[in-house]
């Protein structure tokens, strides 16, 4: 689980080693966003919007709680 | 520098209001000192420097678009753009209200026109600031 500037956490970088080294390009390409904006997800310097979060775990097919870890 | 277009634009725009709009508080302080007070005299210094920022605009975006092999805008940038704006908005409203309490005491046109020049410029400048800092550190 990637170390975060933000409450929410997410483990979206080893889940796309896991997902046969999915580049960040293939995962923004598939959820709409641009690369830098996976990067700035990745990093927790940016909490993505629900709709952003819900397609990041609909690509992994896992339920969001299982990408995003919410820690106040 | 690993950037987006939307960040290096930001850049474009900060590096360009220094250098162009900068340039032009320093020859209208010149001028200032120098005994112009008439406002009409600092318009054509002022419109070289206008059209000389968009030239600089223009080519620093073409060359930002040159270098970035994606330029589509997405949700990260709209907040980035809405927050930056609405933390740098107040600088222009302080300079409205500062030119109008100067107009109120009789102080110089030049003074006041270039105060609220000066107000719009610091909240673009700001706003391009915020820009830069939200996209290298997040927010």
């Amino acid at each position: 689980m990637a170390k975060s500037k933000l409450p929410i956490n997410n483990c979206i970088r080893e889940l796309r080693e896991t997902n046969q080294q999915m580049t960040q390009q293939a995962l923004a390409e598939r959820i709409g966003v641009t690369r830098q904006t996976v990067n700035a997800i990745e990093a927790g310097k940016y909490s993505p919007s629900l709709e952003v979060a819900f397609r990041i775990a609909s690509v992994f097919e896992l339920p969001l709680e299982q990408v995003f870890k919410y820690r106040p | 520098m690993d950037t987006g277009f939307e960040e290096k634009s930001a850049w474009i725009q900060l590096i360009a209001l220094i250098v162009v709009l900068g340039g032009y508080f320093f020859v209208a302080l010149q001028m200032h000192t120098g005994g112009v007070h008439d406002i009409r005299a600092y318009v054509p210094v002022f419109a070289v420097s206008v059209i000389l920022l968009v030239i600089v605009m223009v080519f620093g975006h073409i060359a930002a678009v040159a270098m970035t092999r994606n330029d589509d805008r997405d949700e990260r940038d709209n907040v980035i753009a809405w927050r930056s704006e609405y933390l740098s908005s107040w600088v222009v409203a302080v300079g409205v209200l500062a030119a109008i309490t100067a107009m109120v005491f009789g102080i110089n046109t030049v003074l006041v026109a270039h105060g609220l020049l000066l107000s719009l410029l610091a909240s673009e400048l700001l706003s391009s600031s915020l820009k830069i800092i939200f996209y290298r550190h997040g927010f």
